[in-house]
């Protein structure tokens, strides 16, 4: 494997370093001492960690942003397995259209699509903001479900839903007993990445927030304005555990190639 | 009365029209193929009987009832798939006791009749095995069990051994047949493999083009095909034209034959007539002409283990004869091939 | 074998998107050319008469520009060097690289604030080294901000050449070099056009994504160097200010869509090989 030259390896070194070490960087900060974000630390605590789990707005919005993480996620899921399944199955004109329609979420940017639900749901609906926040976050994770499953779809045996009909199961049954079993690895897949996205995202949550409703990156965000200790790279400490936990089932259930073909 | 019988059927996918005006009528406990090359509509066919396919025209009636628009799931009839089609995420017990399971049929019934299945075809101690890890030919015994299982009205097998290698190809289709004959169940059975077919079908239907070209047994079928096409596939090669002469037959260029044939229309006059390489007697030229035979050269010779291919050049085109000749005929030689009257056939043209 | 039961399936989707996305989308976009129910394109034109407006965008078109080009430069070398490993330290490669992806981008900024920020590692190192007698304002600036982004796409864009370069067979660079090519030659005649898929996908991502980012702009360029995205939050939130909101964001997807049809319009032609 001798492409690679002495110059190329020591590149690709360099590059990786800039990749891991802002994010190394913070984690030893917060373990820092003193309330001034030093790098390196002069001396280790873990008093930053605490804060964290002491201060009401960053449990809170915790709480926000997990409910609605899960509950978009399940109403993509909803509406996004069976869209996909319809596509992949169907055999119609204009299939690739429409599924350009089901992700097209995607080319919207994202603060423009915020803006617009704000001006659309909140200004002229009157929607109340934790729906509208909901709304927000279903439509622009639903490509992420829509892709994976649809992914796992292509290499769907189609032949075992005729197999199950024949046997006396009617369509509705076998969706439910022989599709959805068999796609399970990329539904669990889809979760947990339509997941993180949704508690990530910030330029949509901005602009569909209100009294009694943030989400944790919002409020990260106005905590950096106003104070810059070392709480904040602890709460990013946590969040990245939590991201890697949730990486590592993604690898379980389907192996890293997603990512590579997405 | 007939079992099961499509009637006027049309089957089109868009714009593709692959049967039009399709009959066939199938009796109780028959074994039928439906034998013919891709394409052909073979596949269209069992597929359209078991209603996975829905027909624009015509009917499909079953023991007297119309069940041409009866839904998948409520026909009752068994399928077992090319590419056996288990349940990934079961096991060979769940897999082979689903369609029980679809029936309501009672947990203890459904334990005994599924035992009693995967023994009888050669797999008990796999019960607990899921279909990943089971072989080839254990996969399509587990298909088989479990469309024999809910004791279907009608079995429909759609080339069920052809992803299997040659030998196990053919210890299945014994089984399959004899647990057919045992069981008396109806069944139709879609193929490619002439062999295969005609030695565990009751009769056998040639298909071409979404057309029915022959429908007879196995041993009519071969001895006596109706047409070029079948005659063709069932091995006959060597066609020539043949036109009457009275009650006899003469070659284009005039050398008499005389042919036991059958069935003869009346109206025709000219005729094609096939034979096959083995039936063709070859030898040296020389003496006098006789009936039934025309003169060639030798173009080349192949060497078969058992016999000698010959291919032969004459005025009628090229013939191949097969002969087991003590020494091989040398290229370029020319030779007299006898044809007789016995095994002569004539077809329709396509 | 479908009919009725498919529309089921698909309708409460396409339904969903229709109304809060599309229709969303639409007003905001109709409300630009409409002034006192006239049809106009007025405001486009202000927008670009003001000097405000007008340099906000070309700044933005500027750093999103800088970043893709620094995001290729990098993460070529970087997805061939990936490509070539054995595939054991592939997977770990790919993870590390796919990590910061999934971390928030607030913490992936944040952490560029502490590295650039007055009391921060470059200034100590800088102070540290008598390169400079005041610590630098890094932050809040043109510089921190491409940065920023780079540091955030930059794995979008190795992620995105990594896929296309695995299927270069390894013979047709070991074929270059036989006939005299040097590995670098190699590089340039061989890998480099037939990774062209991948690097037009990263280049159309980490451009769109660049030009349109809120929260790196947001955390590493605050009120001294404005982007778009931060304008529209600005107006729209601070200013309450809707209609100039709306123009900037429709000026946001027109240059978006206009940006990515022209790179597949290029792509076309750039590729005639057609390796896709």
């Amino acid at each position: 494997m001798n492409e690679k030259g002495k110059t190329l390896s020591v590149f690709t070194l360099i590059v990786y370093f800039f990749l891991i070490a802002p994010l190394l960087i913070i984690t030893l900060t917060a373990f820092g001492e003193s309330e001034f974000l030093k790098f390196p630390p002069d001396s280790f605590s873990v008093r930053w960690f605490v804060n964290v789990f002491q201060t009401e707005m960053f449990i809170n919005t915790f709480v926000i942003s997990l409910k609605v993480a899960v509950i978009s996620t399940l109403l993509a899921l909803l509406m996004g397995i069976p869209a996909s399944y319809i596509i992949s199955r169907g055999n119609f004109k204009h299939k690739r259209l429409i599924e350009s329609f089901f992700l097209s979420p995607v080319l919207i940017p994202q603060i423009v699509f915020g803006f617009s639900l704000f001006n659309f749901l909140i200004i002229k609906l009157k929607l109340p903001v934790l729906s509208s926040l909901l709304i927000g976050h279903t439509i622009f994770i639903m490509p992420y479900i829509i892709r994976v499953i649809s992914a796992n779809l292509e290499n769907f045996d189609y032949e075992i839903e005729e197999a199950a009909v024949i046997f006396g199961a009617s369509p509705l049954k076998t969706f439910f007993i022989i599709v959805l079993p068999n796609i399970s690895s990329g539904v669990i897949a889809s979760f947990i990445l339509a997941f993180i996205n949704s508690f990530n995202n910030v330029p949509i949550s901005v602009f569909l927030t209100g009294p009694g409703i943030s989400t944790l990156p919002i409020q990260m965000m106005s905590y950096v304005e106003y104070y810059f200790d070392p709480t904040v790279a602890a709460l990013s400490v946590l969040l990245m555990l939590m991201t890697t936990v949730l990486m590592f089932i993604i690898e379980r259930s389907l192996g890293l190639n997603y990512f590579v073909e997405n | 009365m007939s079992f099961l019988s499509l009637e006027n059927l049309k089957v089109a996918y868009g714009k593709n029209t692959v049967l039009e005006d399709f009959n066939l009528s199938i009796n109780k406990g028959e074994f039928v193929s439906l034998l013919g090359p891709s394409g052909c509509g073979k596949t269209t066919t069992l597929r359209s009987i078991a209603g996975f396919v829905k027909s624009q025209k015509g009917k499909i009636m079953f023991k007297g009832q119309d069940f041409t628009d009866v839904p998948v799931h409520k026909k009752h009839f068994g399928f077992v798939f090319q590419n056996y089609a288990l349940f990934p995420h079961l096991n060979v017990f769940d897999n082979v006791a689903f369609g029980l399971k679809m029936q309501k049929t009672a947990e203890s019934e459904i334990k005994t009749r599924v035992e009693k299945m995967i023994d009888l075809v050669g797999l008990s101690g796999f019960l607990k095995r899921y279909p990943a890890e089971l072989s080839g030919g254990q996969q399509q015994r587990v298909a088989l069990a479990r469309a024999l299982v809910i004791e279907p009205d009608l079995l429909l097998l759609d080339e069920p051994l052809s992803n299997l290698d040659a030998k196990l190809r053919v210890e299945m289709r014994v089984e399959i047949r004899n647990i057919q004959q045992k069981l008396g169940l109806t069944t139709v059975y879609v193929t490619h493999d002439q062999e295969e077919c005609f030695s565990i079908s009751d009769r056998v239907v040639v298909m071409k083009d979404g057309e029915i070209e022959q429908l007879d047994s196995p041993e009519k079928i071969y001895r006596n095909p109706e047409t070029e096409f079948v005659a063709d596939f069932v091995g006959f090669e060597n066609f020539f034209d043949l036109f009457r002469d009275g009650d006899n037959f003469k070659t284009a260029a005039g050398d008499l034959f005389y042919v036991s044939s059958v069935n003869l229309e009346k109206n025709k006059d000219k005729f094609r007539a096939s034979i096959r390489p083995n039936d063709i007697e070859i030898t040296r030229a020389g003496g006098e002409k006789k009936d039934n035979s025309i003169r060639g050269k030798i173009k080349i010779s192949t060497f078969l283990g058992e016999k000698y291919q010959y291919n032969v050049e004459t005025e009628y085109g090229e013939f191949v004869v097969n002969a087991a000749t003590e020494k091989r005929i040398e290229n370029d030689v020319q030779v007299n091939l006898y044809f007789p009257e016995e095994k002569i056939i004539l077809v329709r043209e396509e | 074998m479908k009919g009725k039961f498919s529309y089921l399936l698909f309708l409460p989707a396409f339904l969903f998107i229709i109304f809060f996305l599309v229709v969303p989308i639409l007003l905001t976009m109709v409300s630009t050319v409409q002034v006192d129910g006239g049809w106009t394109l007025s405001g486009y034109s202000n927008f670009f008469k003001d000097y405000y407006l007008r340099d906000i965008y070309f700044r933005t078109l500027k750093i999103a520009g800088i970043t893709t080009i620094l995001a290729a430069f990098l993460g070529f070398p970087t997805s061939y060097y990936i490509s070539r490993s054995a595939k054991k330290y592939r997977g770990i490669f790919l993870v590390l690289a796919v990590f910061p992806l999934l971390t928030s981008p607030v913490v992936r900024s944040f952490s560029w604030m502490i590295i650039l920020g007055k009391n921060g590692i470059i200034n100590d190192i800088l102070l540290a080294l008598s390169l400079v007698e005041e610590p630098l304002n890094l932050l809040y600036t043109e510089f921190s901000v491409i940065t920023g982004l780079l540091y955030l796409f930059l794995p979008l864009m190795i992620l995105s050449l990594v896929g296309v370069m695995e299927n270069i067979d390894g013979e047709l660079i070991r074929a270059a070099e036989s006939l005299g090519a040097s590995k670098f030659k190699a590089f340039m005649k061989v890998v480099f056009p037939l990774s062209l898929p991948g690097l037009i996908i990263g280049t159309s991502l980490v451009f769109t994504g660049s030009f349109t980012a809120y929260t790196t702009p947001m955390l590493l360029g605050g009120d001294k160097t404005r982007v778009l995205s931060t304008l529209i939050y600005e107006n729209a939130l601070a200013l309450f200010n809707w209609e100039q909101a709306s123009l900037i964001a429709a000026v946001m997807i027109i240059t978006t869509f206009t940006i990515v049809i022209l790179i597949n319009y290029f792509s076309d032609k750039l590729n005639p090989g057609g390796v896709k």
